[in-house]
Parts: structure tokens; C-alpha cells; sequence
């Protein structure tokens, strides 16, 4: 079987728009969460995420005016697809056959336009009644909606102007299984470049949730910590008092490459994947099995897939979502998978600090594995106070840990039931 | 030793379409060259640009949706009413229906650990009454505009507790795949007209590589909705025939302006080909082929390469095909590309059959309804024609089979989607004999 490895990373996140820095600042214990200034929130239930600083395009690509109406999922994207490609040597390096690279991004869509949607709603509404007239939202809407703004949040344009711009003609993908989706789009693109289908993927994953009709989403569905007076101890996975999770946003890239390609052209080499598995729990939409059915089986196909047993596994980076259902049935999980090793084998959750980035999740706490085994320090738990008897396990809390770490597990579960968890390894 | 490559068929068809909500009729319609296209079902449509689609007819969710729970049955059937978007609904009727025409069953043969689901869906628009209200009460007496601090205060409290789930594009393969119990790997594509046919490609990968045995793959998408339909009219390119609806989606047709927006669902269970012959299931022709790409310079090279790659995984050469399935946007641009794509692959010998003549474009959904097209005409040896092409434009020379129903004279078919970012996607199906 071709091997793969990593070759190259990008991130633009709310703890830095580097792996370095996104990496550092996890092992300070930092906490990206504030109050929201994408848009007024101060009246919604959630006023606070984890949120992209003082975030600008130009500096990151050049020609950005090309994409001033694009959503900050594409922006995101653009940016930390830069770094990765920069960091492995593919920024318009012609001696590659663009051919046999590929994009594969768990993305999500664009943000809608909520001062004009929302007028239109308003002005198809009557004073008493629920029954919208659309003549009179499509008069107001055809008026008002940009046409580019609108097209741009279609999820296809992401990858699509990734290829554009950078060049990248191989096979294109974009899946959206919500939370899972970044961590399926590396998955599924390890298989490609196993399979010869090209020599090189850029995958990761983009979004960015935090406008009103992302939080209002979250917040109706009460799985929003509602912790507004603290919000860098709101995400608290683990811990007893957890309320839900924290909504973040960013992106995340890696550039994976078949081995021996990269050894030819002198790529420097991060760490190998080694091991993929994913299920669904076809249980319900609202709640992940209570048993962490589909969990537990898409971590043992991971590993299965990677030819390791759970005292391989020297560290595992949690989905650890801060939602009382996630972390209990993930932590079944991992003991129903791992045995009496589950005790052993720290585990932490990156979304502690970070939030939680929706479809780029997965992707960025991949980063966090490559950088665990690169630094041989693993990122803590943060805000973990109080124990839950129903989450024993070692959480590494709240400060970060030395440890030689050879094989890393990153787990992703998305709303609805998907389930994802990748292998990575240090390259021997 | 070389390892003996697994082989994926299709054994099951299921649809919601314009055409027809069974494999029958909508081959039927398509023989008869009917078109879906009318003047859209709103009483009003003055306001959009364009008022024509193509939709698809009443249908009864309850008799095609069943819950394999049946203590279930009614919870089951007020979700179906109040937590699924329209595209939704339609996805799970056409999962069903698929895994149904295949005679499988849920209580025996079936390890749920080996059934995936593969999608493609678009982005799910929310319906106007879920949000009107909130918006109505979060206008502020003095700027006469809704307003972010009503919106959070009292705006909220008057959408629905689960709105969200309802429009989440992963929903349709959620759902298959919780109805019936396929544990397997389920993904969600959401690469815009050629969705389907990725969900499609991956889930012969799947199979390929040995992880699946069984799959539900399909696509789904319903612009009948006034919020796409507004943004569809703003960025998308569509005919404004309104004085003869049924002409107005012309692929390939020199007096071609736009297209015509439908909606549809389609699904097929893609097997491993000892599994559907150990249950003699009915096999309807073979996948022998994907490929994808992108063309980034719009000049139809890259597109080429993408359909030679998948006729090379076939291991055949373009001579063998009986019919190129087309995209057949039928903008003026989009059409051009294409037929140079396939013009540098087939000459203009090469018949190309296109079927949103008849139905309009179902974005996420087009690819997975087309190859369901060109699955049944492998299965019943011949090729209906394709509509609105009255004219083919010199401009693209290609072959258009545009005249009667054609025999089917050679056993392999080419699907293209592509998007207009110029990401393409191709599959190539074998007649199974």
C-alpha cells in the first residue's frame, strides 16, 4: 500500500494564524473565547464565541480583491491554503504536475446577508399572522440581495477557488457532515492517494458559523454554553458543570503526499497517516448513541486500519465537544474500544481552548496531533474543575504535558451521526 | 498475485422526479420526449425573472417513508412533516424507494456495518414561515428595519426550537441512513451540479477498497422555495422563454438562453457485484469508471483529461461508448465548454444525450436523476432523444442524438457534471449481460 505523509500545514485560527502559534498557545492553556464582534449580539442568548483576530485577506494572498465577496469560510480557506502549500514547497512549483494534485475540504457555506434577508422576511410578514408573501419578499429580496454574495456562499466555491487560484487541477472534493466534515475530507483523502488516484491532496476544512443565524441555530437547539459572564471558562469538555459547546471558526490545511514523491523532491515530512475509519450511528438526528455505537466502531476500523493496538496509541485528541452527551458517549467510546488502556492513555480536548470550528475542526486538531508529536508536549484540558463520575478518564487537565508521542488519534463526530477518527503517526 | 479488483452494480433505482416517481414512468416520459418545464406553481410569480421551473409532482411522503420501528411509526411521520426541509423529504423517499425496487431488507442479508450512504445535496434554504415571524417582530419602531438587538430578544423565541436541523445538507443521508440502519460510512457531497456524481465515485471507492459491501447513493435538491428561487434568479444564468415553458431549457441548441430550475431526487443502491449475485439481485449495469478533475482555464483540456482517466480505469477507448450523458446547462457559455471537453475525447460522431431538456436543473441532484437516465438505457437497449436541441450550434460540434429513440449499439455510457468553477466529475457504466 502507497504510504502517506504530511508535508505541509496551514491554520487560521482563534489562537493564531499559524500551526506554531495555534500549537503554542494550546500549551499556555489560552483560551480563544471573548465576546462576539462579528455582528451585535449583545441580546442573544450566546454573546460570546472563539473568533478569527483582526483577520485581512491581503495579507495573507495576493490579488484578495478578487474575493472581497466571498464568506469568510472561502477567505479562511484561501489564507490557510497559502501556508500549507507555501510550507510544502507547491506554491507555483511547475516542476509538479498540477494534474495529480487534489483538493478535499469538509466545508461548510457562507453566512447569509442578515440586514437584507431580514427586512425582506419582514416586509412579506404581516403585523399579526405567520404566513410570508413571497411577492412581496421577492420584491424586496431581487432589490437588495448582491448577486455575488449570494453566489459565493454556495459551497462548492470554496474548494473551487482554491483550485482556481492556486492551480490545483487533480481531483476536487467538498463534503459537509457538519462537525465531522474536515476530519472525513482527510479520511477520505488518504484513500484517494493510497489508491493512485493523484500524488498530492491539499485537505482541511473552512467555516465560519458565528452570524446571527448560526447562533440563533445553535442557541434554539440549546447546545450553546450559555456561560456569558466567563466565556474563556465556558467550553469546559469533561468537566462536570459543561453547558455546551463554544462556536468558533477558521480553517485548516494539510498538505498529504504519497512517500515517495515527497522523499524525490526533498519535501520535509510532519508525520504519516496511517489509519482512517468512519461510520455512521443511524440513530438520531438530534443525539449521538448514548453508547457511542458508532464512535467506538470508527475508532477500532482507525485503528484496525493502522495495523496498531490501543497501547500503541499514545495520545488521543478528543472531539470533546463540552456538551454533556458528546463527552460521556466518547468517553464509552474509548473505554469500550481501548479496554482497561483507556486509563492509561491521556486525552484532551483542543476545543477547550480553541471552540468549536464546526466543519474545520477536525482538520485544525490534526494539526494539534502533528504538533504533539513533532514537540513531544501535549495540549491540556482546560477549565477542568470538576470531575464527572461518568468521564473518568485522563483528560490532561488544565496543563500541558511532556510526553514522547508516537501515535496520535483525532476524533470528529458530526451532527446527525457521522463519525470519524484518524491515525497519525511520527515518520520512521 | 495482483488482488482481484472488487466490482460495484446497480440493483435498485429510486426517484422523485418531474417525469415520474417510479423508474417506469420516468422512462416512459423520457421516450415520449416529454417536458417538465411549466409556468412555476406560485399564483404569483411577477416579481422573479424567471417563472418557469420544472417540479415535481404531489407525492405522499407517508406511503413512501416507512420507519423500521413500527411503535414508531407516528413520531416518525410528524418528523418527517416538521423536521425535514422539502429536499430532504425527497431524498428519503428516493433512498427508500431505491433500497426498496432493490428487495432488500431490513431484517435479513444486511450488515449494518457494511451499508454506507453517499449524498449529494445543495444548500437547503429555509422555508420564509419559519423565519418571517422573527423577523417581523425585530423591526425597530424608529429605523423601520428588523434589528440585531430585537432579533436576540424577542426575534428568536419565534422560530421553531429545531429549525436548524431541518436544513442541514448532511440530513438527507442522516436520515437514510437512520431508516435504515446503514452504520456504514455516510458522506454528504456538496459539490454543487456535480454532487452526485462524486457521492457516486466515492462510494465505489468504498466498495473498491473493500470497506462497504452496500450502498445508498443519490441526490437531492428543491429550489421551490422562495429564498432560492430569489437567489437563484440573482447569480445564475436562466431562460426567460416564458411564452413556450416546455421549450425553454435548450442544451446545445443554438437559440438556448438559460436554464430552467427543477428539482428531483434519485437514488441507487450500488452493490458488490458476489453480494448482489450470491441474493440474485436484478442488475442494472455495472460502474466501471470515475474520475474528477478540475478545469480551471474553461477551455475543456482538463475536462477532457478527466473523461479520458475514467475511460482508461474502464479500460476502454471512446469508440466503445455508446452515448455521452451530458450536463447541457444550456447557457451559452456552459454548453460550448462542454461540447469541447467532449469533442477533443469523442469527435463528433459520438452521440451525446442530454436529459435537462426534460428536466430543467436539479443542481446537487442532476447528476445521480441523468445517470439513472442512461442506467435504464442500457437496460432497455435503446436511447431516448434529446429535447429543445431543434438547432445544435455549430459552435459545438458534437453530435447531439436529438432525433427518435436510438438503439443501443455499444454497452458502455459516459456521465459528465461539472461545475462552474470547472470542477468535473465522470463515471462510466457498463451494460451488465
Amino acid at each position: 500500500m502507497r504510504r502517506i505523509v504530511i508535508t505541509g500545514m496551514g491554520a487560521i485560527t482563534p489562537l493564531g494564524n499559524s500551526p506554531k502559534e495555534l500549537y503554542s498557545n494550546q500549551l499556555e492553556g489560552k483560551s480563544g473565547a471573548g465576546p462576539i464582534f462579528r455582528f451585535d449580539a449583545k441580546t442573544f442568548p450566546t454573546t460570546f464565541a472563539s473568533q478569527v483576530k483582526g483577520f485581512d485577506l491581503a495579507q495573507h494572498i495576493q490579488g484578495s480583491e478578487a474575493f472581497t465577496q466571498c464568506g469568510l469560510n472561502t477567505k479562511f480557506a484561501l489564507a490557510a491554503a497559502r501556508y500549507a502549500l507555501e510550507d510544502a514547497g507547491l506554491l507555483q512549483n511547475s516542476k509538479v504536475n498540477r494534474e495529480r494534485i487534489g483538493v478535499y475540504l469538509g466545508s461548510g457555506e457562507g453566512s447569509h446577508d442578515f440586514p437584507n434577508l431580514s427586512a425582506a422576511l419582514a416586509a412579506g410578514t404581516p403585523e399579526s399572522g405567520f404566513k410570508v408573501d413571497p411577492v412581496a419578499f421577492w420584491k424586496s429580496a431581487l432589490a437588495t440581495f448582491g448577486p455575488q454574495h449570494e453566489y459565493e456562499m454556495e459551497m462548492h466555491t470554496t474548494s473551487g477557488r482554491l483550485a482556481n487560484y492556486f492551480d490545483l487541477q487533480g481531483p476536487n472534493y467538498t463534503c459537509q457532515t457538519a462537525c465531522a466534515a474536515s476530519g472525513q475530507a482527510i479520511g477520505e483523502a488518504l484513500e484517494l492517494l493510497r489508491r493512485g488516484d493523484c500524488d498530492i491532496m491539499i485537505s482541511g476544512g473552512s467555516h465560519s458559523m458565528i452570524h446571527p443565524f448560526g447562533v440563533s441555530g445553535f442557541n434554539l437547539l440549546t447546545t450553546l454554553s450559555l456561560r456569558n459572564h466567563e466565556p474563556t471558562k465556558a467550553s469546559r469538555p469533561f468537566d462536570l458543570n459543561r453547558d455546551g459547546f463554544v462556536l468558533g471558526e477558521g480553517a485548516g490545511m494539510i498538505v498529504m503526499e504519497e512517500l515517495e514523491h515527497a522523499q524525490a523532491r526533498g519535501a520535509h515530512i510532519y508525520a504519516e497517516l496511517v489509519g482512517y475509519g468512519t461510520t455512521a450511528d443511524a440513530y438520531r438526528v438530534t443525539d449521538s448513541h448514548p453508547d457511542g455505537r458508532g464512535a467506538a466502531e470508527c475508532l477500532r476500523l482507525a485503528l484496525q486500519d493502522a495495523g496498531l493496538k490501543p497501547e500503541d496509541v499514545d495520545y488521543i485528541n478528543a472531539h470533546g465537544t463540552s456538551t454533556q452527551v458528546n463527552d460521556r458517549a466518547e468517553t464509552i467510546a474509548i473505554k469500550h474500544v481501548f479496554g482497561e488502556q483507556a486509563y492509561k492513555t491521556p486525552i484532551s480536548s483542543s476545543k477547550s481552548m480553541l471552540g468549536h470550528l464546526i466543519c474545520a475542526a477536525g482538520v485544525v486538531e490534526m494539526i494539534t496531533c502533528v504538533m504533539t508529536i513533532q514537540n513531544g508536549v501535549m495540549p491540556p484540558t482546560i477549565n477542568y474543575e470538576t470531575p464527572d463520575p461518568d468521564c473518568d478518564l485522563d483528560y490532561i487537565p488544565n496543563t500541558a504535558r511532556e510526553k514522547k508521542v508516537n501515535v496520535a488519534v483525532s476524533n470528529s463526530f458530526g451532527f446527525g451521526g457521522q463519525n470519524v477518527s484518524l491515525v497519525v503517526k511520527r515518520f520512521q | 498475485m495482483p488482488r482481484v479488483r472488487r466490482r460495484a452494480v446497480i440493483t435498485g433505482l429510486g426517484l422523485l422526479t418531474p417525469l415520474g416517481q417510479d423508474p417506469e414512468s420516468f422512462w416512459n416520459a423520457l421516450r415520449a420526449g416529454t417536458s417538465a418545464t411549466r409556468r412555476i406553481s406560485y399564483p404569483d410569480a411577477s416579481p422573479l425573472p424567471c417563472q418557469l421551473s420544472a417540479e415535481v409532482g404531489p407525492f405522499k411522503p407517508k406511503d413512501l417513508i416507512q420507519h423500521p420501528d413500527p411503535t414508531k411509526a407516528k413520531t416518525f411521520q410528524k418528523q418527517v412533516n416538521n423536521l425535514m426541509a422539502r429536499t430532504v423529504v425527497m431524498g428519503l423517499c428516493a433512498g427508500q424507494l431505491a433500497f426498496r425496487q432493490a428487495k432488500l431488507s431490513l431484517t435479513e442479508g444486511i450488515i449494518p456495518e457494511r451499508f454506507g450512504v453517499e449524498f449529494g445535496a445543495g444548500m437547503i434554504a429555509s422555508e420564509l414561515d419559519d423565519l418571517g415571524r422573527a423577523a417581523r417582530m425585530s423591526v425597530d419602531p424608529e429605523t423601520k428595519r428588523p434589528e440585531l438587538k430585537h432579533w436576540g430578544t424577542v426575534g428568536i423565541k419565534e422560530i421553531p426550537p429545531l429549525w436548524m436541523l431541518k436544513y442541514l445538507p448532511n440530513m438527507p443521508s442522516c436520515h437514510v441512513s437512520i431508516t435504515l440502519d446503514a452504520r456504514g460510512p455516510s458522506n454528504t457531497h456538496t459539490l454543487s451540479d456535480a454532487a452526485s456524481l462524486m457521492a457516486l465515485g466515492e462510494a465505489y471507492r468504498i466498495i473498491e477498497r473493500g470497506a462497504c459491501d452496500l450502498f445508498v447513493v443519490g441526490g437531492t435538491e428543491s429550489k421551490m422555495n422562495p429564498l432560492s428561487l430569489a437567489r437563484h434568479n440573482l447569480f445564475q444564468m436562466l431562460s426567460k422563454r416564458h411564452h413556450e415553458p416546455e421549450k425553454a431549457h435548450r442544451p446545445f441548441d443554438r437559440d438556448r438562453d438559460g436554464s430552467v430550475l427543477g428539482e428531483a431526487a434519485a437514488a441507487l443502491i450500488l452493490e458488490e457485484l458476489d453480494r448482489a449475485k450470491a441474493r440474485q439481485a436484478t442488475i442494472y449495469a455495472e460502474l466501471v469508471g470515475f474520475a474528477s478533475g478540475v478545469d480551471r482555464t474553461r477551455d475543456g483540456k482538463v475536462m477532457a483529461n478527466v473523461i479520458r482517466k475514467a475511460l482508461h480505469e474502464a479500460q476502454i477507448e471512446p469508440s466503445q461508448v455508446d452515448h455521452v450523458n451530458a450536463q447541457g446547462l444550456a447557457t451559452p457559455f456552459s454548453d460550448r465548454w462542454e461540447a469541447k471537453a467532449i469533442h477533443e475525447v469523442f469527435g463528433d460522431k459520438t452521440p451525446v444525450w442530454c436529459l435537462k431538456g426534460n428536466l430543467g436543473t436539479s443542481g446537487a441532484a442532476a447528476g445521480a436523476v441523468e445517470l439513472l437516465g442512461s442506467t435504464l438505457a442500457l437496460h432497455h437497449n435503446e436511447v431516448p432523444p434529446t429535447i429543445n436541441c431543434e438547432h445544435p450550434d455549430p459552435e459545438c460540434r458534437i453530435a447531439v442524438h436529438n432525433q427518435g429513440i436510438k438503439p443501443l449499439q455499444k454497452p458502455y455510457v459516459v456521465k459528465l457534471s461539472f461545475t462552474d468553477m470547472g470542477q468535473t466529475a465522470v463515471a462510466v457504466l457498463k451494460k451488465w449481460e
